[in-house]
């Protein structure tokens, strides 16, 4: 990559190939971000079906 | 005036205050906590406040 | 292309072409921003320019300018850089790059008047019908006209990004397409797939109605081909978006895309996935059986697939920047991202609203709990976090760093253009989160005047006049930031003089493509399995529509939307709907 690129940037300090590569970062944020999901799943529950009484049943 | 953190990485960080604060606002009231205009407007400057203070803290003060 | 030259050194001919799709999608921005800022303003009855009737031709410029002409002009102008530049030939013919272009800007013009003549009594047009025109509404012939003739000019696009490709293969043979054209190219199979509904839908239903040529429409029939339509329409604007993430992202980052195959499979999962869908926009929809609408509904949820694999892609590359620049840790590495350049924080946050806003297209996606979002804010608090944001605001932060390599440029106010996406960021938060909660307790969509006399939503945290509020400072700082978005564009095309701090270079994929099957290069079987996905997903709904409506329906009459007789139309819209149920 060119200097020129990162002139303002700190510019890279290492080449990192695929193998010397593991994003355990990766790991973390996507399992961090599931956890949300689950609990955004939990908070729709909550309003689908706790949140409200049962239909009243109209007898006609 | 020498920061802890860039000024870039200072306003991501005061953004995504707020946008905890907006959310947070409507979980706490789920379980029961309703917090007013007033007070979640207080609670976020005490935040945002506090987080600018962190930054502009001389670096190796505290630590 | 030349170390260190710009993408404007090398083809200067097409960097005037793309800047010229760029500058037509900065115009619809403009207009449509502005419109959205009435419409923020008015429903929630803090300031009213306009007459409430006029609100529903507001509505339909906002979303038309904004979803059809903004998006589609930046990302065919994206296209036109990702082809030229990956396969390092300018298109075969540029007189016939200009001609689709061409074509675009007139059935955008056209369909642009057919809406703003909305606004003055004095020219007999109207096109009040919104982005979807849902017949029986019926808007002047123009409109129509003008979208057909937008729609085919993208066609003649994509048939000039294959014929780029169909030459560079016959002096490339056996290479592997290089990603960014596998991009656009399977992008463009999807479109062409999906866009085949809505044309039929226009030409041979709704546009010979509102010439008078045919008396009646089966407004079932054209809303699901809408639908066929509408869904993959939501990828269009979505996959250039995917494409600034995969090709630019990793860069900016400071490092290099994870996996060039996994990105190949993402972009033929949408081929395949993206248009059985749409009957998931019609679960209240009468005149579909809830079995086909439960197989849509499955396919959906194979649709997020594609989605969570490009998380772990964008995350993955991300990270290894953070780590090329020395970042450290299970979380510390965020801080050493380039978060000073707007390019890279827009895109960022951008991906980050579009984690989860996604949560709420599960939400819409599942039949039982869309029953209790469908046609309430909810809805647009969905789609300004996804097209709002996850396209718009990619848009964006691509274009402070596409533009100055189209421009020859530096980009001016870089400072100013991270607060501008800051902005933008901290816009959408505010204003889709009043959308939500308001959708929750059930305020309708697409309504100018939201109030009721005797009745009270009963908004879990707040009150509507907090909703309310929120939803217009929202707004406001949308429409602040688009306005110092355009300004900044201007700007940079006139920094003349100047050169881009960045070269224009995009390192390659750390897994090339040769780690990749070849089947994934294989576009005729990708097209013949998501044709034959198409036909099961749709042929039995459709004939089962056709068969109890038949296919200009029962005896639907128009309703031109001058609403001068709100009541009238009001009756008659009941009337014909009754029609349909029966």
């Amino acid at each position: 990559m060119s200097n020129v690129a990162r002139q303002e940037d700190p510019a890279s300090v290492e080449r990192i190939e695929h193998d010397e590569f593991d994003p355990v970062g990766t790991l973390a944020l996507i399992a961090f971000y599931f956890a949300v999901l689950v609990l955004l799943w939990l908070f729709t529950y909550f309003v689908e079906f706790l949140g409200n009484v049962p239909t009243p049943v109209v007898v006609a | 005036m020498r920061l802890r953190t860039s000024p870039a990485k200072l306003l991501v960080l005061v953004a995504l205050c707020l946008v905890v604060l907006v959310e947070l606002r409507t979980a706490l009231a789920f379980v029961g906590v309703s917090l007013s205009i007033g007070a979640t407007v207080a609670v976020g400057v005490a935040a945002i406040a506090a987080l600018l203070l962190w930054a502009v803290r001389p670096a190796g003060s505290g630590e | 292309m030349p170390n260190g030259a710009t993408f404007a050194d090398a083809y200067p001919t097409q960097a005037r072409h793309i800047r010229a799709a760029f500058w037509a999608s900065f115009l619809s921005l403009g207009v449509g921003a502005f419109f959205g800022l009435i419409q923020a303003l008015h429903r929630t009855d803090i300031l009213r320019v306009i007459e409430s009737q006029t609100y529903y031709t507001v509505l339909t410029a906002h979303g038309v300018f904004l979803v059809i002409s903004f998006t589609i002009f930046f990302l065919v102008g994206v296209f036109q850089w990702a082809v030229t530049d990956s396969l390092e030939r300018p298109p075969v013919d540029m007189r016939f790059t200009w001609g689709w272009y061409g074509l675009m800007s007139l059935g955008a013009s056209l369909t642009a008047f057919a809406i703003l003549a909305g606004f003055t009594d004095s020219i007999d047009v109207r096109a009040n019908v919104l982005f979807t025109f849902y017949a029986p509404l019926q808007a002047h012939p123009l409109f129509y006209v003008g979208l057909v003739v937008f729609v085919v000019g993208t066609w003649l696009a994509g048939a000039d990004w294959f014929r780029s490709w169909l030459a560079w293969k016959g002096d490339n043979p056996g290479e592997r397409i290089p990603l960014p054209t596998f991009m656009v190219l399977t992008t463009m199979i999807m479109w062409y797939i999906s866009s085949i509904g809505v044309a039929v839908a226009i030409l041979a239903f709704i546009l010979p109605w509102s010439l008078e040529l045919t008396g009646s429409l089966n407004p079932t029939l054209t809303r699901t081909l809408f639908w066929y339509f509408g869904h993959p329409v939501v990828y269009f604007w979505l996959l250039p978006a995917y494409l600034l993430w995969y090709i630019l992202l990793p860069k900016l980052a400071g490092g290099r895309l994870f996996s060039d195959p996994l990105a190949r499979v993402v972009f033929i999962l949408f081929v395949l996935l993206s248009t059985p869908v749409g009957i998931h926009h019609q679960y209240l929809d009468p005149g579909i059986s809830e079995g086909f609408k439960f197989i849509a509904m499955t396919n959906t949820m194979f649709l997020l697939l594609p989605s969570l694999l490009t998380a772990f892609t964008i995350i993955a590359s991300m990270e290894h920047g953070a780590r090329q620049r020395g970042g450290e840790g299970y979380f510390n590495w965020l801080t050493a991202l380039p978060w000073r350049d707007p390019a890279f924080t827009g895109m960022a946050l951008a991906g980050m609203v579009f984690a989860f806003g996604g949560f709420t297209g599960i939400v819409n996606a599942g039949m039982n709990i869309n029953y209790l979002v469908h046609n309430t804010l909810w809805v647009p608090g969905h789609i300004h976090t996804q097209v709002g944001t996850a396209a718009a605001l990619t848009f964006m932060a691509g274009a402070y760093w596409l533009v100055p390599q189209l421009t020859g440029n530096r980009l001016v106010g870089r400072g100013l253009a991270l607060v501008q996406v800051v902005l933008w960021f901290v816009g959408i938060v505010f204003m889709t989160n009043s959308m939500y909660r308001g959708g929750l307790v059930g305020i309708p969509r697409r309504t100018a005047e939201p109030q009721y006399e005797g009745f009270e939503y009963e908004v879990a945290a707040g009150s509507v006049g907090e909703l309310n509020a929120q939803l217009a400072i929202g707004g406001t700082i949308l429409f602040v930031s688009a306005m110092l978005f355009l300004a900044l564009m201007v700007l940079t095309a006139f920094n003349g003089g100047t050169e881009p701090i960045d070269d224009g270079s995009i390192p390659p994929a750390l897994s090339g493509p040769e780690d990749s099957p070849a089947v994934l290069d294989n576009l005729k079987l990708w097209v013949a399995i998501a044709a034959v996905l198409v036909v099961i997903a749709y042929s039995f709904p459709l004939a089962s529509i056709v068969s109890r409506g038949g296919l200009f329906g029962p005896d639907i009459g128009p309703i031109p939307v001058a609403i001068d007789a709100a009541s009238t139309v009001a009756r008659t819209a009941l009337e014909a709907v009754s029609a349909v149920v029966r």
